[in-house]
């Protein structure tokens, strides 16, 4: 028995690993005995060189964690340093970052679902999925100026308002969003070859989700309930209403029904949004960036917020000089990846992109 | 001299087939003459299959490109040639002039014999296949009693060009990939030829050409929709398109077998799959769909649309359904073809027993 199993390496460099995953199978024939993740192959050492410089400077980096998230990601930055320095930020700008992250978040699910797709062998749905992203990334180059990377978020308010050319572009998505992704899902979701697949693979118990910190739509699709924008609500995330779509399988195929949900109740939030943007400042004129270059501030602050992937948050310690002392990053991807053994024994190799890509793990924030 | 005898038989089928009738040429009691004009009409016929095959290649990939592209918001080749026709050539130029890297732990002769192995036989497939009745321009190469068996013998080869690919190219993805086409290819061959057997008794006969000639009033795919379904799901298999790539299988084995295989070698392959699609629909439409026969049109124009029809089929198949599972592939093999081809088998067994003459 013991010669029958090889070890196969997957990646980094393979077709269907997100990234420079590698995880390191032993297969008995298409069985897989055993799976290892093997990380670090993008490693940038974000953390302490958002130690280096000032505070506001740590948001390039931070910036470059979930490349496909990254306003989530500028978000959780921003506001653990504005609970930091108990910064006011005005009431148009904090509807503005809601809007701006959830139409991030509809980006990243896109690029998921597409790539999801890819790995269960079609193609097609990549298209169309990249075809509703580029919409999305047009607004953002509307508001932003720039698409992927956007340092869009600033201490104390955004850096640019929304301009009414934009308002015009989100409510046309808005408008046939939903449609379109009726047309996607039924793509996958009403193939039987899809979900004879999908359904009670890659399969997380609850207790499996608590013990591994699995957070965001894998937790979701296990049967746990929790989404920090319901449980501890940090901008206004308590003024809309928005359902969190749960499952109880904790297979593939819920995580996929899971996110696709999530996808419907963001577009209503951004409908939300666009209906009660306030007008008024976007931004605190009080910090400016010499001002924050040169801010001293001492304390901790740890704000949670839901990024597409899961519960990100920065944990950030002020020592009372002009440079955070540390900027601890909890990134969800990389918890989340901490649970492919448990998913992965005992399946299939075909199961084992299944898996992983439902996972929706993006190299940048797991590596740092 | 076994070789010389059969290609001289296949020949003598040939001109017989033609009703070609001349004084041959003899010396010293040898009908030399005869064997000198078998042998240019074989050539000109076999350059002309081939030629034919080839062109069905190059349109079946533009098409293929093309249609996906439209169909998944892309615009597909459009800069060489008009409206891209000639990519699939610039292509073909690129891949020759690529270095030809074969791995230093493979098996070198067998690494370079297997992708001859994926495209020779569907270039032999092509001469076997009844392309039309016309009397003297008849465009089907060889006829004798058994060319359906040859048909799907040459079939068969193919997927052993993958195995031996796979296993030679030293790399566990391709050897996945390999046993992966093994499996495959005995899950769907079973059924196939059960389903093949059913038409051979209805039409009585193992001939191509008899196949056709049975069905000028019911296309076998009326008695026989049972076999047509097995027929038809296994030639996709054996293609080894979406969504039975498991062969290859770009997201889990990266290319399986050949994950080795870069240049012109690649490329060799590439152009066998799209032969053997072009082959296996032309085989459904000869065995189930009454090949040549068929109103006004010539036999050939028939045959083609029909050839089209399906290779339409085949693609739009291969554009909107994922991946399967290998042990979901295997059991709809064993566990539902099988049966529904014995079923078939028995239900053309009757047909014959009590309708015996009517086809």
């Amino acid at each position: 028995m013991e010669d029958k199993v090889i070890e196969v390496n997957f990646g980094p460099q393979h077709p269907s690993t997100h990234g420079v995953l590698r995880i390191k199978v032993k297969l008995d024939g298409e069985i897989i005995v055993d799976a290892q993740p093997v990380i670090g192959y993008l490693h940038r050492n974000a953390e302490k060189l958002a130690e280096m410089g000032a505070y506001p400077k740590g948001m390039i980096y931070i910036d470059r964690l979930d490349y496909v998230a990254a306003l989530n990601m500028e978000l959780g930055y921003v506001l653990a340093v504005e609970n930091l320095m108990d910064a006011q930020v005005p009431e148009r700008a904090q509807w503005i970052r809601m809007l701006m992250v959830e139409l991030n978040r509809e980006a990243s699910h896109l690029i998921w679902l597409g790539t999801h797709g890819l790995d269960m062998g079609m193609l097609t749905p990549f298209f169309y999925c990249f075809r509703e992203r580029e919409r999305i990334l047009r607004i953002f180059d509307e508001i932003t100026g720039s698409r992927l990377l956007y340092n869009y978020f600033a201490i104390g308010g955004v850096y640019s308002d929304v301009t009414p050319k934009a308002i015009e572009m989100i409510k046309e998505w808005t408008d046939d969003f939903v449609t379109k992704l009726e047309e996607i899902q039924s793509l996958l979701g009403k193939s039987y070859i899809y979900v004879s697949r999908t359904r009670g693979v890659g399969k997380l118990t609850a207790d499996d989700v608590l013990s591994y910190g699995v957070t965001g739509p894998m937790q979701r699709a296990s049967g746990i309930k929790r989404d920090v924008r319901k449980n501890s609500p940090y901008l206004f995330y308590d003024k809309v209403n928005f359902d969190i779509p749960s499952r109880t399988e904790g297979d593939v195929y819920a995580r996929f029904l899971v996110r696709i949900e999530e996808m419907r109740q963001s577009a209503s939030i951004v409908k939300q949004v666009l209906e009660k943007l306030p007008q008024g400042e976007f931004y605190n004129k009080k910090y400016s960036k010499p001002m924050l270059v040169r801010l001293k501030t001492t304390g901790e602050s740890y704000v949670p917020t839901e990024s597409p992937k899961g519960e990100f948050a920065i944990h950030l310690i002020g020592d009372g000089s002009s440079i955070p002392y540390r900027v601890r990053i909890r990134s969800p991807s990389f918890a989340n990846l901490s649970s492919i053994p448990t998913m992965l024994k005992g399946y299939k190799i075909a199961d084992l992109t299944a898996s992983v890509s439902s996972m929706d793990p993006v190299f940048g924030e797991v590596d740092r | 001299m076994n070789l010389f005898f059969f290609l001289m038989s296949i020949l003598y089928g040939i001109v017989k087939f033609l009703h070609i009738n001349f004084v041959p040429f003899t010396f010293a009691g040898y009908p030399i003459g005869l064997w000198i004009a078998y042998f240019i009409v074989a050539v000109v016929e076999v350059v002309l299959v081939f030629a034919l095959s080839m062109v069905a290649v190059i349109i079946i990939i533009y098409v293929f490109r093309k249609y996906m592209a439209d169909a998944q918001n892309r615009i597909g080749p459009n800069r060489v040639g008009l409206w891209g026709t000639l990519q699939l050539i610039a292509d073909v130029f690129k891949l020759i002039q690529k270095q030809d890297i074969i791995p230093t732990a493979a098996d070198r002769t067998a690494y370079r014999v297997a992708p001859y192995l994926v495209f020779t036989p569907v270039i032999l497939g092509f001469i076997l296949i009844p392309f039309g009745n016309v009397s003297i321009l008849n465009l089907m190469v060889v006829n004798f009693n058994y060319t359906i068996l040859f048909l799907i013998a040459f079939m068969t080869i193919a997927p052993v060009g993958e195995i031996i690919g796979g296993l030679a190219s030293h790399n566990k993805f391709s050897l996945f990939g390999a046993l992966r086409s093994a499996a495959q290819d005995m899950g769907f061959e079973v059924p196939m030829l059960i389903s093949l057997i059913s038409v051979i008794i209805l039409a009585g006969s193992y001939s191509a050409n008899d196949i056709v000639t049975a069905q000028r009033f019911i296309p076998f795919i009326v008695p026989e929709i049972l076999g047509f379904i097995v027929f038809f799901l296994a030639m996709i298999g054996r293609q080894s398109i979406p969504p039975f790539d498991l062969p290859e299988s770009g997201s889990e084995l990266v290319s399986g077998f050949s994950t080795e295989y870069s240049g012109m070698r690649y490329g060799i392959f590439y152009m066998g799959n799209f032969g053997f699609m072009a082959l296996s629909a032309f085989v459904v439409a000869v065995v189930y769909l009454g090949g040549w026969e068929g109103p006004i049109f010539p036999g050939t124009i028939w045959l083609i649309v029909k050839g089209a029809v399906f290779i339409f089929i085949f693609l739009l198949i291969w554009i909107s359904l994922g991946r399967v599972r290998i042990d979901h592939l295997l059991q709809m093999g064993w566990k539902y073809l099988l049966p529904l081809s014995v079923i078939n088998l028995l239900i053309s067994a009757c047909i014959a027993l009590f309708f015996g003459g009517l086809f």
